[in-house]
Parts: C-alpha cells; sequence; structure tokens
C-alpha cells in the first residue's frame, strides 16, 4: 500500500485535518438541522391529535399542513 | 413573487432529488482533490486544502450577499417569505465561515509558517464571522420581530460593506494572503486540473447548502404553521 497517499509529502496532517474539520462542521450541521425538523414535524403532529375532526379536515385542506402531516407519517 | 405555501410543496419535491446526488458527488469530488489533482510546484500537497477552503469562502461570503438583499427586502416592504430565507441561511453561512477561517489557519502553518497573522483579509473574514453571530443572536433572541428586523437589517448591512472589503482587501493592503487566482469576468490563473476538483467541490457544498436550506426552510414554515394551528 502506497502510504505516500496519506502522509503527502509530510503535510498529510495538514491536509486530512482540514478536510476532516469540514466534514465534521457540515456533519454536524445536518445532524442538527434534521434533528430539530423531526421534532418539529412530531411536535406538529401531536397538536393536530388535539384537534376535533372539523378542525383536522379545514387544515388538511391546505397544501403545507397535507405535506408536513403524509411526511411525519414517512418519518415513523 | 411565491407564497411560502407554494414554495414549500415545490422545495420538498427537489430536497428528494438533493439526497440522491450528494453522496456520489462527494465521492467523486474528494476522489479528484485528494488523490488525482496535481501537487503545486512551491506548497506540494497543502494545495489540497484550496479544495474545502476556497469554496467554504465564496459560500460564507454568497450567503452573507443573500442574507442583505433578503433582510433589507423584508424591512423595505415587508416581504414574509425573505424573513424565512434570511433565517434559513444564516447558520449555512455561518458553519462556511468558520469552516473558511480554520482551514485557512491550517494551510497557513505550513505556507506562511504561522496558524495566524492580523492580515486584512483574514481579519476582515473574523469580523464576518462575527457579524453572522451578532444576526443569528439577533432574530433568535429578540422577541418583537420588528425590532428584531430593524437590527438585522443594521448587522446585514455593515456585513455588506465588510463583503467589499473582504473583497479588496488584497488588493488595497499588503497581504500574507494571495490575490484571487479564479475570477469570473477576468483572468483565471488556475491550471484546469486544479480547476476541476475546485469546481467539483464547490458543486458538492452547493448541493449540501441547498439541503440544509430546504431542512431549514421547513422548519421555519412548520413554525410558522404551528402558530397558526393555536388561532383554529
Amino acid at each position: 500500500m502506497n502510504l505516500n497517499i496519506f502522509i503527502m509529502g509530510g503535510y498529510g496532517l495538514y491536509v486530512w485535518s482540514a478536510f476532516l474539520f469540514a466534514f465534521l462542521v457540515c456533519l454536524i450541521l445536518f445532524l442538527k438541522t434534521r434533528k430539530s425538523l423531526l421534532k418539529l414535524e412530531k411536535d406538529y403532529k401531536e397538536e393536530v391529535k388535539k384537534l376535533s375532526a372539523e378542525q383536522v379536515e379545514t387544515l388538511s385542506k391546505a397544501k403545507i399542513s397535507r405535506d408536513i402531516l403524509t411526511s411525519q407519517s414517512k418519518v415513523k | 413573487m411565491l407564497s411560502p405555501g407554494k414554495l414549500f410543496v415545490f422545495l420538498n419535491k427537489i430536497s428528494k432529488s438533493i439526497k440522491v446526488i450528494l453522496i456520489p458527488l462527494l465521492i467523486v469530488s474528494l476522489i479528484f482533490s485528494l488523490f488525482i489533482s496535481p501537487l503545486d510546484y512551491i506548497q506540494g500537497d497543502t494545495v489540497r486544502i484550496m479544495y474545502v477552503h476556497v469554496p467554504s469562502s465564496w459560500i460564507a461570503l454568497a450567503c452573507f450577499s443573500f442574507i442583505g438583499f433578503f433582510t433589507i427586502l423584508n424591512f423595505l416592504f415587508k416581504y414574509k417569505n425573505a424573513f424565512v430565507i434570511y433565517k434559513s441561511l444564516a447558520p449555512i453561512g455561518f458553519s462556511f465561515c468558520l469552516i473558511s477561517i480554520v482551514t485557512g489557519s491550517i494551510w497557513g502553518q505550513p505556507t506562511w509558517g504561522t496558524f495566524w497573522a492580523w492580515d486584512a483579509r483574514l481579519t476582515s473574514m473574523l469580523i464576518l464571522l462575527f457579524f453572522y453571530i451578532l444576526f443569528i443572536f439577533s432574530y433568535k433572541y429578540i422577541q418583537d420581530l420588528n425590532t428584531s428586523s430593524k437590527i438585522c437589517s443594521i448587522i446585514s448591512v455593515l456585513g455588506l460593506i465588510n463583503l467589499i472589503i473582504i473583497k479588496y482587501s488584497v488588493d488595497i493592503w499588503s497581504t500574507l494572503h494571495q490575490p484571487s487566482s479564479v475570477n469570473v469576468f477576468g483572468k483565471t490563473s488556475i491550471h484546469n486540473s486544479m480547476l476541476l476538483p475546485l469546481s467539483l467541490m464547490l458543486l458538492v457544498f452547493l448541493v449540501y447548502c441547498a439541503l440544509i436550506f430546504l431542512m431549514k426552510y421547513r422548519s421555519e414554515i412548520i413554525r410558522m404553521k404551528r402558530k397558526g394551528l393555536k388561532r383554529l
């Protein structure tokens, strides 16, 4: 195995740490955003459950609400 | 202009395609930037840091330009979608500004012999990071929408002035940081063998930004809809 690919002429530590830092920040942002989105969708669905049948019917006519409610069921 | 509702449904459809292309594109870009692209005749392998540093800086600057535009739009015309858009863009811009500063600092050690210098470009990028922090804190912790909108507008106008300083800092002052090698309207001094991985990494970051933006936008709309539920 050609170790020079990883050592990079002695600069491997700099190159790999820069790439790792970039991807770590991206991963953290992605996971944080995803977690908060899933929580919001779950809370929204729970609040909809508390509504009367008439209110739910009115709500499901709106595209956004329908979209949120169906996406939550896919998550579960 | 599109209403948040129509935009919400449309953006949700494209987010599925984005998820499919992101990983293969990332793998190809990493192979090009870490293994295939040539060494620099002076900097050697450290030049590979450019493939994360440069696109991150471009995205950090572009995000703040959009934030400035939408904040002013919201302040002047009360365009309701603008508030949702700039709130979704700010964390993305902040993350890429942080990546740009840290990777630049890592690149600085083998190239300049120091992690940090109070050079015009580096300092103005650090100021941009503080503008991002101030901006995020303003819309997060100021409850009154009007006050928050006014403060956000002031921060974004000052930030826009800083963007001009960042752009011309390497031309006006004598800096450690090199002048730009890629120019959209002028001559690009970078070889195609390096321009290709740079463009690929930029594309990966842009696709990633689009994905995060869509998730953030969706979260903001759900937050608004939850408030609407209480009025039913």
